[in-house]
């Protein structure tokens, strides 16, 4: 006589395996691939689980107004000096069409809106180290075009500037030959993620050097020149 | 009288005006400041210098305000107690500090940014900085890289997280149906 339980086929017991099996295997394959664009996914939906409030406006401060001046010096008392996440001007580099709102920071809100300088660099005329990161997929995308002696042109309200594309090289984000914070002679970096046009977050860096040719060089800024 | 009333209290306000007018650059306050900040502490014969991010944001920040004379002093005794701290533990860099001896050195900061009304908070491993301003704008941060990342913009994430999601999930489905649909046909030819 057949027993009347089901009898599970050794196909079915294979099914039954495998299927988690492969099922895990893609979960670990996905998740080697897009770990970066997990992490951000997870942190996102930590946004609604968790209390803690995540900026994701894009509203900012602007004291950029354009000027005509091209003085070549200004005087730091003329100046109103950015504070994080200000837009204080824009930078076009017109030969490989980028053209984006300057920020003082480069935390998320500069970067959702335009381009935003390190704040343990420098502004325009300072006379040090300028350090700008740009999304590649939005406002720094552009820069896969650039080539030596294209014209980057800074305005801000305190003055025109003009830099010149001296060399473009590629470093891994963790190196420190990327940027000298120390130097004493303005020097612009604009850097962004490379390969461009990459969904997933990159380890490499596509870093464009260039040296002032023109823009007003604030003066007064220590009591000894004051 | 009257008049001369007036005129006293107009000049009065014209010159309190002016006391609280706000110069930017860096005043000699500020500036000692900066100096004492550059010079290394020493650390079992080895110079340790304050990273120039710090510094030049420290700079950055001291643009937009007006030290004082007495805020300045209060701030470079604390940063000449935690020189001298350093040199007190016996190590030779910073990153050899204990988990009490970094946060012996955080609390400096915060001492020293308390002078200017501001907050300075410590990274989950005390090993990074940030201060903040009393209605939480930021000063100084050096909790994130100086390099940042700039791949995809990340209001796009979801996006593209939502697609890879639907994909596994189409993948399941249509995997668990291709394979109930086999094992109905293996039942039936049995």
């Amino acid at each position: 006589m057949k027993k009347s339980g089901k009898k599970i086929s050794p196909q079915l017991k294979k099914f039954v395996l495998i299927p988690p099996a492969m099922v895990l295997a893609m979960c670990i394959f996905f998740v080697a691939l897009f770990f970066p664009v997990i992490s951000d996914a997870v942190s996102i939906g930590n946004m609604f689980l968790s209390d803690k409030q995540v900026d994701y406006s894009k509203s900012f401060d602007n004291i950029f107004v354009p000027t005509a001046d091209d003085s070549d010096t200004v005087n730091a008392s003329d100046i109103d000096f950015p504070t994080i996440n200000k837009q204080f001007g824009d930078l076009t580099i017109k030969s490989c069409d980028v053209d984006a709102r300057l920020f003082f920071g480069d935390a998320a809100i500069p970067l959702r809106n335009g381009v935003g300088i390190y704040a343990g660099s420098f502004i325009p005329g300072y006379g040090k180290t300028i350090l700008v990161a740009g999304h590649n997929n939005t406002y720094f995308n552009g820069l896969k075009n650039v080539k030596k002696g294209d014209t980057v042109k800074i305005r801000t309200s305190y003055g025109n500037y003009k830099y010149e594309v001296t060399e473009t090289k590629i470093y891994n984000a963790s190196s420190k030959k990327s940027y000298d914070l120390d130097a004493d002679e303005e020097n612009l970096i604009l850097y962004t993620c490379y390969p461009f046009d990459q969904v997933g977050l990159t380890e490499k860096r596509f870093f464009v050097y260039a040296k002032k040719v023109s823009g007003p060089r604030i003066i007064g800024l220590y009591d000894e020149e004051k | 009288m009257k008049k001369l009333f007036a005129g006293l209290a107009a000049a009065l306000i014209i010159g309190l005006s002016c006391v609280s007018a706000f110069a930017a650059g860096i005043n000699s306050s500020e500036a000692s400041v900066l100096n004492n900040m550059r010079t290394p502490a020493n650390m079992k014969g080895n110079s340790v210098y304050v990273p120039a991010s710090y510094i030049n944001q420290a700079e950055s920040y001291f643009n937009t305000i007006d030290m004082t004379t007495a805020q300045a002093g209060k701030i470079n005794s604390i940063i000449g107690q935690a020189r001298s701290f350093l040199g007190s533990t016996g190590k030779s860099s910073v990153k050899e500090l204990s988990a009490s001896e970094r946060k012996t050195l955080i609390n400096y900061a915060s001492a020293a940014a308390a002078v200017l009304n501001l907050s300075a908070a410590a990274g989950s491993d005390d090993r990074n900085i940030k201060v903040i301003t009393k209605n939480g704008k930021t000063v100084v941060d050096d909790s994130t890289n100086i390099i940042k990342t700039t791949g995809a913009e990340e209001s796009v994430l979801p996006y593209v997280a939502s697609g890879v999601l639907t994909v596994l999930l189409s993948i399941s489905v249509f995997g668990l149906t291709y394979l109930k649909r086999k094992s109905a046909a293996y039942e039936e030819v049995r």
